[in-house]
């Protein structure tokens, strides 16, 4: 088992884990966050992307260690307090949201563009989620979703760190 | 009559009630539920495409630390079960004979994923390969291998039709035309695979919670196989992640965990890898159609002829219901007097199919539909105008008995082809071309197909604060039929539609249901909710009548959550009222209704005849394509989706059904299908069998046709289905228009453009 500590939708966590435990499972099974899903193990589905440092990545295929020191955001970090985040508002409005199994993880990969590119083009948008795989909606009405939501709206631009007792992960994080 | 502009909430376009839980991941589904003690279960299954069994030595596995139980069929019933009742040969857990590479074995239950996997791993299983066959024509060759001991020629079953005389309609026809057309077994790929948790305590009632479309369904078949009374069952249902009828009737591995938890006295949850998804969950059936048409040289259709020869796989299912469904699509799609059909439903040693959304129509769509634009090219006749000539008309009643209330497909056909600048497109130029495709399916499930009726039975409740409790069996599988049922309550009732909260997902309390399929839940379902909110509304009246002292229930009307006397501001709350009815009458506000439509009845199980559905829902796509004759890859460029609904009680939502059928419409055109060598599944994952991403959708323009049928709940009909069935055509005919060859058999890949190029 290894020790790890990270930072989670801004809260920070220590846990121990299986060296080859996924992210994935961390957050589910571990930290009991079950918004992020699992939809195939192999990265192709994208059910289960995740932040990792603002970057979206498929979390079936990163090792739980990887995110020692880290900063990880799940769908669950993207409501502020009671206020949905602009993307959860546009999916809703939109009809972007059948079964919802692969929301969580089509509403992260979102997120990631539109802090890059806060007033996506629909192609930048298709690209943004072409790793998100939806079999109910025809995708059309997730990226009338995604090209709604207006940039001067504030939404979440990245995690700050809560002070915790050990300091900060980005204090501690282990440079690549 | 009402117009659609003067209701209050049919025709809103409102979210998905649970909109708000699914985009903050608080829904929980299946494998988001964890007990106590819980296990977790995998299952051995068969390397082998047709092997004896002769010995299973458990011994190593049970030994191995955190493993708390394995069993092979000796640990289970024995019981053999299918879907349809007829020659059931499946079951739980095999213990004579392996006939697919997937076949299950033997299962486990252990304390964590990791160590189940194990224990598989150390189970020896000691089988003697057999000869296999894998295509049901060389399965019906006399040296073929036999599956099964009693059935010498490896068919499984035959359904045949035959209305009018297709002998004297050839002998009529100008022109004939023979063709045969072949279609994959396509998987679900819902993106939630397959699970449940199954739980015993220690008197034997099982709670069995389950990604399913029909609870009720789980219920009685658990009951059969574990041998145990419905009484002591209980299926509940969490979110799903995704069905498309392919989690409507139970499978191996829900018996298995059954099994499981018997033996460990524990909570079992088994979730299905996607290799399993892909290699074992029963996908739409493989299906070869030999299409014979008669035609005049004025593109009359006299005669049509089709011999289809659906792929059974190794077990039986569903196969002879959906090769009928097959044939009588053939046989009703467009007028055509004189129609004979023969399904052959052959075993082979493969994966054995199952229900896909569309049944069997999206098989013999690409059949009539590719057909129809080879016969239009031959009698030198536009492609659109050969099928407004032949169009089904509301009023029809078809040759097999079909009685048509309400028809939208001449509308369909006319605005989808206008939309896509038909006329100006379909001269050939260049690497593009336009296509166009008719669909007929049932809108409204279909009696007699899983050998009973097609009914709803509901309950609505009113509670003192007025808010409402709807009960159904129907579980909305994410189309959002949850949401529109509300609107109907909302209509009748003047109350908000947030205000009606839908249960629908647990054995215990549900109303014995078929559950959600056949495009059916609008407006089997939607009926019966408008008639249990009237019987609400009649006893809420009879409250209002005495505290508003009005002279009787005529005076009196619903708004704004409120009853009035009809034309003065006098009013009391709908909680109050049925407050009232608690206090005065000694009854609280609850009411049952059961809908069976009066107009269709299952067909004479002989001839066939008879209508079976209340109505049809009708639609046509066009689809504009570019072929690439470098790498042969087709493009679609834009799909006009027209559909005939009928009236849509929630156009947001009947988008969302258009655009999704789309999508999986053109997997089944260009990318889907399982490929097998040996008898065994070599694309089993997401890219090997891809499904549609965001980058390839086309620009998908829907056309809402609204034809008022006038049996539908406010005029309504499904549409879950249609619009997955005449995708794959249309695209197949753009293909055509573009590069002039006709490619018979699907998915149109690469390498069947270039060599067919």
């Amino acid at each position: 088992m290894a020790k790890i500590k990270l930072s989670v939708n801004g809260k920070v966590l220590e846990l121990s884990v299986n060296p080859q435990q996924t992210l994935v499972d961390a957050i589910r099974e571990d930290i009991e966050l079950t918004g992020t899903k699992k939809g195939c193990g192999t990265g192709d589905c994208g059910a289960c992307t995740v932040l990792l440092d603002g970057k979206p990545v498929n979390s079936c295929l990163v090792f739980a260690i990887e995110a020692d020191g880290r900063e990880v955001t799940t769908i669950e970090g993207l409501k502020s307090g009671d206020e949905l985040h602009p993307l959860q508002k546009a999916f809703i409005e939109h009809g972007a949201v059948q079964c919802g199994f692969c929301t969580s993880g089509m509403i992260i990969s979102a997120e990631a563009l539109l802090r890059q590119t806060p007033n996506p083009t629909e192609e930048q948008a298709k690209v943004a989620v072409s790793g998100n795989l939806c079999r109910c909606t025809g995708y059309q009405k997730i990226i009338e979703a995604i090209t709604s939501v207006d940039p001067g709206q504030g939404h979440i631009r990245g995690e700050a760190m809560s002070s915790t007792p050990g300091g900060s992960a980005a204090e501690n994080r282990n440079d690549d | 009559m009402t117009t659609k502009a003067e209701y209050s909430a049919i025709g809103k376009r409102i979210p998905k009630q649970d909109s708000e839980l699914l985009v903050t991941g608080e829904a929980k589904y299946l494998d988001d539920i964890k007990f106590p003690g819980m296990l977790y279960g995998r299952i051995l299954r068969s390397p082998h495409p047709h092997a004896r069994i002769k010995h299973i030595n458990t011994a190593s596995a049970e030994r191995l630390d955190g493993v708390k139980a394995v069993i092979t069929a000796d640990d289970t019933e024995k019981v053999k079960f299918c879907h349809l009742p007829i020659t059931p040969n499946k079951m739980a857990l095999n213990d004579e004979k392996v006939r697919f590479v997937g076949d299950e074995v033997a299962a486990v239950a252990a304390v964590d994923w990791e160590t189940a996997a194990k224990a598989l791993e150390l189970i020896e299983v000691d089988y003697e390969p057999l000869p296999s066959v894998y295509d049901p024509i060389e399965a019906m060759k006399p040296d073929a291998p036999r599956i099964y001991e009693d059935c010498e020629d490896n068919i499984a079953g035959r359904v045949a039709r035959n209305f009018g005389d297709v002998e004297q309609g050839f002998e009529e026809a100008d022109y004939i035309f023979e063709d045969t057309y072949r279609t994959p077994l396509i998987p679900s790929c819902t993106i939630e695979p397959h699970c449940c948790i199954a739980s015993f305590d220690s008197v034997d009632n099982l709670t069995f919670w389950v990604s399913t479309q029909n609870p009720n369904n789980f219920q009685k078949a658990l009951s059969q196989v574990l041998k145990i009374p419905q009484s002591k069952i209980r299926v509940v249902r969490p979110q799903i992640g995704g069905a498309f009828g392919n989690k409507s009737v139970i499978l191996p591995m829900d018996p298995i965990a059954a099994f499981l938890s018997k033996k460990t006295g524990k909570p079992v949850k088994l979730v299905n890898s996607r290799e399993e998804e892909f290699t074992t969950t029963r996908g739409r059936y493989p299906m070869v159609v030999h299409l014979k048409t008669g035609v005049t040289r004025d593109g009359k259709l006299l005669a049509r002829q089709a011999k289809v020869i659906t792929n059974n796989g190794a077990y039986n299912n569903k196969a002879t219901g959906i090769s009928l469904l097959t044939s009588n699509r053939i046989g009703n799609l467009y007028r055509v007097p004189h129609t004979r059909t023969e399904a052959i439903i052959v075993y082979t040693n493969t994966q054995y199919g199952g229900a896909l959304r569309g049944w069997g129509g999206p098989q013999a769509h690409f059949a009539v539909e590719s057909q129809m634009d080879t016969i239009a090219e031959k009698l030198g006749m536009d492609a659109l105008e050969l099928r407004l000539k032949n169009a089904n008309q509301p009023g029809d009643t078809t040759p097999w008995g079909w009685e048509i209330p309400s028809c939208g497909l001449t509308e369909c056909l006319e605005q989808a082809a206008e939309k896509i600048g038909w006329s100006e497109k379909r001269e050939r130029t260049g690497m593009r071309g336009v296509g166009i495709a008719s669909v007929l399916h049932t809108g409204a499930g279909s009696a007699g197909t899983h050998g009973s009726g097609n009914f709803s039975e509901v309950l609505l409740k009113v509670y003192p604060d007025g808010s409402l409790g709807l009960i159904v069996g129907e579980s909305d599988i994410g189309q959002g039929s949850d949401t529109i049922l509300c609107q109907v309550v909302s209509e009748i009732l003047s109350v908000s539609a947030e205000d009606v909260t839908v249960a629908s997902d647990d054995t215990n309390f549900t109303p014995p249901s078929m559950g959600t399929w056949g495009s059916k839940v609008t407006f089997i379902t939607g009926n019966a909710v408008k008639l249990v909110a009237e019987k609400v509304r009649d006893q809420l009246f009879e409250a209002a009548c005495q505290i508003l002292e009005a002279k009787d229930a005529s005076q009196l009307t619903c708004a704004d959550g409120r009853i009035y006397i009809e034309g003065s501001s006098k009013s009391v709350g709908i909680g109050e009222a049925a407050n009232y009815c608690v206090q005065r009458f000694g009854k609280p506000v609850t009411a049952k209704a059961v809908y069976e439509p009066p107009n269709a009845n299952p067909p004479d199980p002989d001839t066939g005849f008879g209508n079976y559905c209340p109505t049809y829902s009708f639609g046509a796509q066009a689809a504009e394509v570019e072929v690439d004759p470098e790498t042969g890859r087709v493009k679609v460029l834009q799909i006009i989706a027209a559909h005939d609904v009928g009236l849509a009680i929630n156009p947001l939502l009947v988008e969302g059904q258009i655009q999704g059928g789309v999508a999986q419409g053109m997997g089944f055109a260009l990318f889907e299908g399982s490929r097998e060598q040996d008898g065994r599944v070599i694309n089993d994952n997401f890219t090997t069998n891809k499904i549609v991403n965001s980058t390839e959708m086309p620009l998908m323009k829907e056309i809402i046709v609204e034809t008022i049928d006038p049996y539908g709940p406010f005029n309504a009909k499904g549409v879950g289905e249609p619009p997955l069935i005449a995708t794959a055509p249309a695209i197949a005919n753009a293909v055509y228009n573009a590069i002039g060859v006709r490619i018979k058999e699907l998915p149109i890949t690469p390498d069947k453009v270039l060599k067919a190029l």
